[in-house]
């Protein structure tokens, strides 16, 4: 029945093709509309790193050295802070960083085309902690060495993608040595890194090892404070800078309470000792939470969206009302087929699977606009390059709508259809 | 059919189409139904078809009683036991005579080959077998209601339900519908057949004339055809209680 069903949605297209096309362009807007918008916030809002985004915490600490601070935690730290925190076995990964930048090329190389990439310098911790995915070789492992492990896309630019691991860069004229060679990374939002409107930067181009970064003077790219005076990154580690920021893996309540314990305990002593004058009060925020608290989700798209909701129901309305002008225009046809046998059961099933395909249809083109929409988007806020992107859940979810959707706007007139006098019908 | 009452109601007023109405029908016969327009032929043909609804009364179809049948259930007996044959064909007509045929047969669950024998048969049986591509557009009115009668035989149904199936046609072709009517109740087929055509009722086995949703008057023409057959083959104690479609 269904391959006639199928037979007689194409027969009903050929006979009204205007009507049809006004149907699915009607629903495909609708639902290009609501799915690029809502690419944008699912890119937002996403959740970066599901298998563990509930053991990920970021740290944030009170240790602010006068009295005139902020009520609310520091989200970044001192060193000497930062590096109390990794030393802590309490947690399974534990990293702490600070993003910078240089200029870099290949020292075997006879081109002196340096790129400029950006870099984080880090414990080693890191990479098990985010779990960032090697194409070639390694993570390093201390926190000091003249060891980087570089990103995909650099390696592109300066090794053509090929396994560079054991080639050696120039990076600001000291040559660092490669270990490690990621797989093409997206963290979107990048959550190791969502504070100073980085959320939706890529991943970064090179990972060094924070003592190396921080001995050579690799400069600070991203919100530093200090009550100290200082030239050189590399003069940092004992003086009130803050700039680092910590991360931890903590795998269940019980590790989480006791190092949220552990940091506060710091955090008296080093008030007792006169460090600093503040209450004690030290946040452990998981991912989810963090990027919630960072409120990455702009209101203006999240308006637009539940805009682009309701303008999507004014397109069912529509397609429905044109369904029900097919319908009312087939009635003859209903009631014959009621009179020689068809149920109201097998006429639902008519009108559903020809609805089902104009869904396809529909979803089809939607997924069509929605990715126009995207590219329109980047044209006129080039800011959204990095989040208008079409994921294939995403491109799932438009399908998805689009049958929802072509289904729901065909059931008013199918449950008229069927409402019929067969006898009426016929006349 | 036995004391079915049809009344159609609005805001202001009542109409009885079917009064008390009752009458049966055997296997077989040929009955023509006439009277004046607005008299209740037409809502009697849709009662008896399963097209609309009664009131009162029971109604019987082949033994069965349809009072709080379900759709589904309606729809099936609409589907296995009767053949409907419109006044205006009503062939769909971008669909090619086969697919016209064949569309009862679809919700019948056959599979292709059964309704593809079926469909030739039913083509076969009014002369138009060679036609089966064609559109209704390419045949003439009288082509069309062959096609239509074809439609309605498909389904071997137990009861064809004709209404003016020639009221559309010239005379000569209606003679030729009236003359396949008439060789499909020879082979044994039931028919009741609504007509403004006072020689055509004459031809039938009976005649009743419908006036006020009542029958009014009750003649019978000539003798069952097929009961005669029927009779010819059976013993003297079954000639008594012929098999009867209640209608």
């Amino acid at each position: 029945m269904f391959s006639y069903n199928l037979k007689l949605a194409v027969h009903s297209f050929k006979r009204a093709p205007s009507l049809y096309f006004l149907v699915v362009l009607t629903l495909s807007i609708g639902v290009g509309l609501l799915c690029a918008n809502l690419a944008l916030v699912s890119s937002m809002a996403g959740d970066p790193i599901p298998e563990k985004s509930d053991q990920l915490f970021h740290v944030s600490m009170n240790t602010w050295p006068t009295d005139q601070p902020d009520v609310e935690p520091f989200h970044i730290l001192r060193y000497r802070d930062a590096m109390k925190i990794v030393e802590s076995e309490l947690p399974k990964n534990s990293a702490a960083f600070y993003a910078s930048g240089v200029y870099a090329r290949d020292a075997q190389s006879k081109s002196l085309k340096r790129f400029d990439s950006s870099v984080r310098a880090t414990t080693p911790g890191f990479f098990a902690l985010t779990n960032a995915p090697f194409a070639y070789g390694t993570g390093f492992a201390k926190s000091s060495g003249m060891e980087v492990v570089i990103g995909d896309e650099l390696n592109k630019n300066i090794f053509a993608g090929k396994n560079s691991v054991g080639k050696t860069l120039e990076l600001d004229g000291e040559l660092l040595t490669i270990v490690g060679v990621l797989k093409p990374w997206t963290l979107r939002p990048l959550f190791y890194h969502a504070t100073e409107g980085r959320a939706f930067n890529l991943t970064d181009d090179i990972y060094a090892p924070l003592e190396t970064a921080i001995d050579l003077g690799w400069s600070i790219h991203a919100k530093s404070s200090s009550t100290d005076r200082y030239k050189s990154v590399s003069s940092t580690r004992d003086l009130n800078v803050f700039y680092l920021q910590a991360w931890v893996e903590l795998e269940n309540k019980t590790k989480q309470q006791a190092f949220q314990s552990y940091l506060d305990n710091y955090t008296q002593i080093l008030k007792d000792a006169g460090d600093h004058p503040l209450d004690i009060l030290n946040e452990l925020r998981d991912v989810n939470d963090w990027l919630l608290q960072l409120k990455l989700v702009d209101q203006k798209i999240l308006a637009f969206t539940l805009a682009s909701i309701l303008f999507l129901c004014v397109c069912i309305f529509n397609a429905s009302s044109l369904l029900l002008s097919r319908f009312h225009s087939a009635k003859f046809e209903v009631g014959l087929r009621r009179a020689i046998g068809a149920s109201n059961k097998q006429m639902l099933m008519q009108g559903i699977t020809e609805s089902v395909v104009l869904g396809v249809i529909a979803g089809i083109i939607s997924l069509l606009l929605s990715w126009l929409f995207l590219k329109l988007s980047i044209n006129f806020l080039p800011g959204l390059a990095d989040i208008a992107v079409l994921e294939p859940r995403l491109l799932i979810l438009g399908v998805l709508l689009a049958l929802v959707t072509s289904v729901s706007s065909a059931l008013y007139p199918l449950y008229r259809a069927n409402r019929y006098t067969i006898s009426a019908e016929l006349k | 059919m036995n004391n079915v009452s049809r009344i159609y109601r609005n805001d202001t007023i009542q109409t009885h189409a079917l009064r008390d109405f009752s009458l049966e029908v055997k296997s077989g016969e040929f009955v023509a139904v006439t009277g004046p327009s607005g008299s209740g032929k037409s809502t009697f043909l849709n009662v008896a078809g399963l097209l609309d609804t009664f009131d009162q009364g029971e109604y019987k179809l082949d033994g069965i009683s349809v009072h709080g049948l379900k759709d589904d259930e309606l729809s099936r007996l609409r589907n296995e036991k009767i053949g409907f044959i419109f006044q205006s064909y009503n062939l769909i007509p971008d669909y090619s005579i086969f697919d016209n045929v064949d569309m009862p047969l679809r919700y019948r669950g056959f599979n292709s080959a059964e309704r593809k024998r079926r469909v030739e048969q039913a083509l076969e049986k009014v002369g138009l077998a060679s036609r089966a591509k064609y559109l209704p557009s390419q045949l003439s009115g009288g082509q069309q209601q062959r096609v239509a009668i074809a439609r309605a035989l498909a389904g071997e149904p137990k009861i064809l339900l004709a209404d003016e199936p020639t009221g559309n046609l010239d005379s000569l072709m209606a003679r030729q519908v009236m003359e396949l009517l008439h060789d499909l109740n020879q082979e044994g087929t039931t028919i009741i057949m609504v007509t403004h055509d006072a020689d055509q009722a004459r031809e039938v086995s009976r005649n009743i004339q419908i006036i006020d949703g009542q029958i009014s008057d009750f003649k019978i023409y000539a003798p069952l055809q097929s009961l005669d057959k029927y009779k010819n083959e059976q013993s003297d104690e079954s000639i008594k209680t012929p098999e009867v479609i209640d209608v």
